[in-house]
């Protein structure tokens, strides 16, 4: 009896390993495959998303930086992403390979208010297409674009660049002022911008750890701008639009995650507590009776 | 004013000013308890401006004007200035705002004193000439921060490069204005 149980264990366990190997080895060759025909077009495809259908109001962005990631390529069914504006969206569709040309046709979900449908193709090293939404009542009802792909690795080290004016347009105030010109009241409009010094591209909250004293001579606009050059380094695409004007023209920035959260070094978490706790006191006592 | 001072009650280590204070907070020993000292004690010392210097109250009352007198003496020699001077050593913007601020403080407590001195010598004009002077000082509590928003609203300052500005700007003008109005007012 006790024999006999044995060696239905010993088969048993045969058996198992045989299976095992079995899976893994169609694991391998489905690799292989994938590896042969589509490895090219995988990968992050970046640049700009130009609104070419709007309407006339000017309540939207007309160019945002789009990542569009194309993960898998399996029978010309076509599994990607698109990040554009703080937006993620899985996004699913068909391939179609002819002559060296590869014709995608994807589609967002749909449950989302900005939804659309891309269609695009890439020749060569370059993608590029159209995007329509769903919804045809949207400020923005079309956009084109043309992205090249670029290649994503966390550098504590990068900056924003040293050349370029940082004023922060979506912070327009219009101050008026009145006079008597021939009896009658006229008004003068001065506008006022927020603009930070160059000093945003000096401070690295990444690579050092910051001091009080490194932080006190600087304005609200320019204490938000280092602690989101933490997030832009990470990949973070930024909702505002007041950001992403500051980040989406930088050659190494790509938007790649909505929460990057998880990937910030202590160093990086420390100042952003430092940082945001002198953005409250500057956003408090800047300009009002106090010290 | 008022306001100012009781953001900082219940006492906390970082609300309002103390939340780019920390550095000092945590590694200068006093630096808090002098920092609520002179919170504190330095609103009473304004509210002296109500009453001391109204010629009527003071032939009506003038029992009443030398407590408040006493009292704005004490508060002045034994905490404002001091604890003052003490948190001017600490002060935002490096050395041209810290001289200021030490230099306010120790400017303020010797016109106080010599303003005490005067009268217990029953010399009333020097006592007025430096109770004048006194709270022109204890004014710049005011005038400071006045000068911040009208200059913050002309210029975008950067905040330290401003600071260095009202440190001298709270002050000097109120010495001068309250000098030239004694010239004026003794010369008869």
């Amino acid at each position: 009896m006790k024999k006999l149980l044995l060696s239905i264990c010993i088969l048993f366990t045969i058996a198992c390993k045989k299976d095992k190997t079995s899976i893994s080895e169609v694991k391998n060759e489905k690799k292989e495959v994938q590896i042969d025909a589509n490895l090219n077009l995988y990968g992050n495809w970046v640049g700009d998303f130009v609104a070419t259908e709007h309407d006339t109001t000017d309540s939207f962005v007309r160019v945002n930086k789009i990542n569009l990631i194309i993960k898998k390529i399996e029978n010309n069914r076509v599994f990607a992403k698109s990040i554009v504006a703080g937006n993620s969206r899985t996004i699913s569709g068909t391939m179609n390979e002819n002559d060296g040309e590869f014709q995608f046709i994807l589609n967002e979900p749909g449950d989302d208010k900005y939804d659309g449908a891309f269609d695009f193709k890439i020749i060569g090293d370059t993608l590029s297409g159209t995007w329509k939404s769903f919804d045809k009542k949207l400020h923005v009802t079309g956009r084109s674009f043309k992205l090249v792909k670029q290649k994503i690795e966390y550098n504590p080290k990068l900056m924003l660049p040293a050349e370029g004016d940082y004023v922060d347009y979506f912070s327009q105030k219009i101050d008026s002022t009145s006079y008597e010109y021939d009896g009658k009241t006229e008004y003068e409009y001065a506008e006022t911008y927020r603009m930070a010094s160059d000093i945003i591209t000096k401070i690295n909250a990444s690579t050092t750890k910051l001091e009080e004293i490194d932080l006190k001579n600087l304005k609200k606009l320019e204490l938000e701008i280092i602690r989101n050059t933490i997030f832009a380094r990470h990949g973070f695409s930024f909702k505002k639009k007041s950001f992403r004007q500051f980040f989406d023209p930088v050659a190494w920035y790509v938007p790649v995650s909505n929460d990057v959260s998880a990937a910030l070094t202590s160093t990086e978490k420390s100042n952003i507590a430092l940082l945001k706790r002198f953005e409250k006191y500057a956003e408090d006592n800047y300009d009002s009776f106090g010290r | 004013m008022l306001q100012i001072s009781l953001k900082y009650i219940p006492f906390q280590s970082d609300v309002a000013f103390l939340q780019i204070k920390q550095t000092e907070v945590t590694s200068i020993k006093g630096y808090l308890l002098f920092f609520y000292i002179h919170v504190c004690s330095s609103i009473f010392c304004l509210i002296a401006g109500f009453t001391q210097f109204n010629a009527i109250f003071l032939s009506k009352f003038p029992k009443i004007h030398r407590n408040i007198g006493k009292l704005y003496v004490f508060v002045v020699l034994f905490l404002a200035a001091p604890s003052g001077f003490f948190i001017g050593i600490y002060a935002n913007g490096g050395f041209y705002s810290k001289i200021a601020f030490v230099l306010l403080s120790i400017l303020w407590f010797w016109f106080t004193l010599y303003a005490f001195l005067a009268i217990k010598k029953r010399n009333p004009v020097a006592h007025k000439k430096f109770m004048y002077r006194s709270f022109a000082l204890a004014f710049s509590a005011i005038t400071l921060r006045f000068w911040k928003v009208i200059l913050v609203y002309l210029f975008q300052f950067h905040p330290i490069d401003l600071y260095q500005i009202i440190a001298w700007l709270g002050w000097i003008p109120n010495l001068i204005l309250i000098e030239m109005y004694i010239f004026k007012k003794f010369q008869q």
